[in-house]
């Protein structure tokens, strides 16, 4: 409108229709736009409402107060049929980000390995890395958790005949069975042995970047960080007279006891989704170190830095800068694809939220939004962080 | 020594060949290309012997399990007398695999699409230059009904297959392929939403692009099945396949939404800069100018999502639509083949499911290399 006016003032007698000014138009399409979304998205709940009503279906989060009467195969807290359907939402929760959590631990580690063995020296293991590579990312996810759980975790002996390793770790078809550490007095020192190291290290880390910014000195940081990290617990827990006992799993009957226990859906669900992802992770770490020009590591070696250095401070950094959004939009569909737990019945937030808990309550909408928003906010913090680590490593150009 | 003597009294140099060097380390050869490739250094070479000791453990009984002890004679369970694979147990499943239970004389019909797909696939390569963009995309945006209307058959006279008997890897196929086919438009649309200066068409997009990209693809089938009925005005029953290629395209165009921006901010403003200096209006810009350069150059990230969507597919099982891996479990369930054939099932649908998606991969690859111009490594 503004263009228009001020043009017709200056006399020039080529303002445009008023229909044709590209402000209008925006506008005029813009509300269209509204219009007919909004009349869509009425038609929709008006439909939804009547639908509803005819099927005798409630609204509201009511139900979440109700007693679930179901029971779950595994949970992280206390849990029983008595409980109700809010606890069965928590449940389920903690089993997805449980199983999110080792999977991306394990796919970060397969998918580096892998993606760092695509420049090995070997040509073996160049080979193997993309044998790898294109057979796991180019078979669909869901059949590989079906052929973990039907075709190799059921064919493991049963609980009688386990594989065993050393009366300590035992591998059966009722699932992975170790050792649980119980903790006695004077635990809580080893604990804070722990922390103590942590922050240790990282004050350690400030004091030699900046004694050698200062001084140009090098301190051999890895291995005092690495003497701080696991010399100070151990330590601790040797002085304390080791106040931990292992309570060992135990064959009782037809099953074990004691220790802890890794269900065979949880196992095929991490070992599937590891294995999937980390082929995409290895693809990502390859592509970020190919993004390193060659001449990067030629200047490198022409000012005389030796093989790991120019790894660690020049190919490194700059292939993280590639890598760091890749890795985080695949942890963020790992967490996306562990819905697919429901196809083997391990109880992640879908199998019992969206799977039991909305087939006994038929509150669809509720129920459906309520996962969606879960995921969304879980992504979010995956987001959130690897944003942080992004920053970090992101290009810092001349100001 | 004396009769060398010079007159001066000092020895006189004589010439005296150094030992010859050691001829240089062959650089070249099959003996070369080993040592430097496979011995290079101990630990290399340690490597090289674990490496090559494990597959020699594994190869040989995997060999004689698919290949030497199988077994692919006979039509029953107890034909499977071999310790090996028992593949009789695929060629009596096969047809149900491929082509779900489609009945048997009409498995003709699902073929003809099949052949209509590769047709239009292909026909860039045949038609003149000149028709190409119009006709092809006019018969990609026609296919997936002209598909439906054959394998259904009641507009043609044929006779009527229900879509409850539609399944098999051939839904696989179809499934993607229709919402590919529709969700690249419909993805192209979005992008260009977000990319809008109106802010309520850029929202809107933005809103759409995000909820289809950060749900699970699982919580979308789910909310197909059990939401969506809700959606329509009573009494309409939709049929299930339909809104599931409903959801699948709204998935793909998400997704490709994405894609396409990625595209859009390679294109330097000097060509919309170069369109509007020869007076093209916006959509003349956007399809003759922008997108073609923005497929171009987002070809290997379009193909990526592609093979996503097509290995999405099998999730449909979840929700009991009847694709391959739900025949394939269905099979295996089957009281008269209860011998445990879930690792060739698996492989056989693994097999078929890599070939399709390994060679998507590597013509992304191959495009990706030939569009690459940077001078690295």
């Amino acid at each position: 409108m503004t263009n228009a006016t001020s043009s017709s003032a200056k006399g020039q007698g080529s303002a445009p229709a008023f229909y044709n000014n590209p402000h209008n138009r925006a506008i005029f399409y813009q509300v269209v736009l509204v219009l007919v979304l909004g009349y869509f998205i009425y038609t929709i709940i008006n439909n939804t409402l009547i639908n509803m009503e005819d099927r005798g279906i409630k609204t509201g989060f009511d139900f979440l107060t109700t007693t679930a009467g179901f029971d779950i195969l595994m949970s992280l807290v206390e849990y029983d049929a008595s409980h109700t359907y809010f606890d069965t939402f928590i449940v389920g929760l903690l089993n997805t980000i449980l199983v999110s959590i080792i999977g991306i631990f394990f796919a970060t580690i397969i998918g580096f390995i892998m993606g760092v063995a695509y420049f090995s020296h070997n040509w073996l293991i160049r080979k193997l890395s993309v044998v790898y590579v294109e057979i796991f990312r180019n078979i669909p996810l869901l059949l590989q958790i079906f052929f973990w759980y039907f075709a190799v975790l059921s064919a493991l002996p049963n609980a009688r005949n386990s594989l065993s390793l050393g009366e300590a770790l035992f591998l059966n078809i009722r699932g992975f069975y170790m050792p649980k550490p119980l903790e006695e007095a004077g635990a809580w020192v080893v604990y804070a042995a722990i922390v103590v190291a942590i922050i240790g290290t990282w004050l350690f880390l400030r004091f030699a970047h900046k004694k050698q910014d200062l001084e140009g000195t090098q301190l051999p940081t890895f291995w005092i960080s690495l003497a701080i990290l696991f010399g100070l617990p151990i330590l601790a827990t040797l002085v304390m007279g080791v106040p931990f006992t292992l309570e060992y799993p135990e064959l009782k009957g037809f099953n074990f006891r004691g220790g802890i226990t890794v269900i065979p859906e949880l196992m095929a669900l991490v070992i599937s989704l590891s294995i999937y992802t980390g082929a995409f992770i290895a693809e990502a770490v390859r592509a970020g170190i190919q993004s390193v020009p060659k001449g990067q590591t030629e200047a490198a070696r022409s000012i005389g830095l030796k093989e790991g250095k120019i790894m660690k401070l020049i190919i490194v950094p700059q292939a993280m800068r590639v890598i760091v959004p890749l890795l985080n939009s695949e942890y963020q569909s790992l967490v996306k694809n562990s819905t697919l737990a429901t196809a083997i019945g391990y109880p992640d937030l879908f199998t019992v939220f969206v799977g039991t808990s909305l087939n006994q309550t038929g509150q669809a909408i509720e129920i459906v939004f309520m996962t969606i928003a879960v995921y969304f906010a879980v992504n979010m913090c995956i987001s959130f962080v690897m944003n942080l680590f992004n920053r970090r490593v992101a290009l810092v150009e001349r100001k | 020594m004396t009769d060398t003597t010079s007159r001066f009294g000092k020895p006189a140099r004589i010439f005296q060949p150094s030992a010859a060097q050691p001829a240089p380390i062959k650089s070249t050869g099959a003996y070369a290309w080993l040592r430097q490739n496979l011995f290079s250094s101990a630990l290399n070479t340690i490597v090289t012997i674990a490496i090559v000791a494990f597959l020699a453990t594994i190869i040989p009984p995997m060999f004689n399990w698919l290949f030497l002890d199988s077994n692919l004679s006979g039509s029953t369970q107890a034909d499977c007398t071999g310790d090996g694979a028992c593949w009789v147990f695929i060629k009596v499943w096969l047809q149900p695999l491929l082509y779900g239970s489609y009945p048997d004389g009409q498995i003709w019909r699902i073929n003809l699409c099949l052949l209509l797909l590769f047709v239009t696939l292909a026909a860039p390569f045949w038609l003149p230059h000149r028709m190409r963009n119009k006709v092809d995309i006019a018969m990609l945006l026609v296919l997936p009904f002209v598909a439906i209307v054959i394998l259904d058959g009641r507009l043609l006279g044929l006779e009527y297959v229900s879509t409850d008997y539609w399944g098999g890897f051939a839904l696989n196929l179809f499934l993607a392929s229709a919402s590919i086919i529709l969700g690249m438009p419909l993805g192209f649309l979005w992008a260009l939403g977000r990319r809008s200066q109106m802010p309520m068409a850029r929202s809107i997009c933005v809103i759409l692009i995000e909820f289809f990209r950060g749900t699970p693809v699982l919580a979308l089938f789910f909310m197909g099945s059990v939401m969506l009925p809700l959606f329509f005005p009573e009494g309409t029953t939709v049929d299930k396949l339909l809104r599931v290629w409903i959801v699948l395209t709204l998935f793909m165009a998400g997704y490709m939404a994405e894609v396409y921006r990625g595209g859009f901010q390679a294109i330097p403003q000097g060509q919309y800069e170069a369109a509007a200096s020869i007076g093209l209006s916006f959509w003349q810009t956007t399809l003759l100018v922008i997108l073609p350069q923005v497929i171009k150059v987002s070809m290997p990230n379009i193909l990526a999502t592609a093979v996503m969507l097509f290995k999405n597919t099998t999730f449909l099982m979840i929700i009991g639509v009847f694709e391959v891996l739900s025949t394939a479990q269905n099979a295996l369930t089957n009281s008269n083949w209860l011998g445990g054939f879930s690792t060739e099932a698996y492989l056989f649908v693994g097999i078929v499911y890599w070939i399709c998606c390994f060679s998507m991969s590597s013509v992304a690859s191959y495009i990706e290399r030939k569009l690459d111009t940077s001078h690295r490594s």
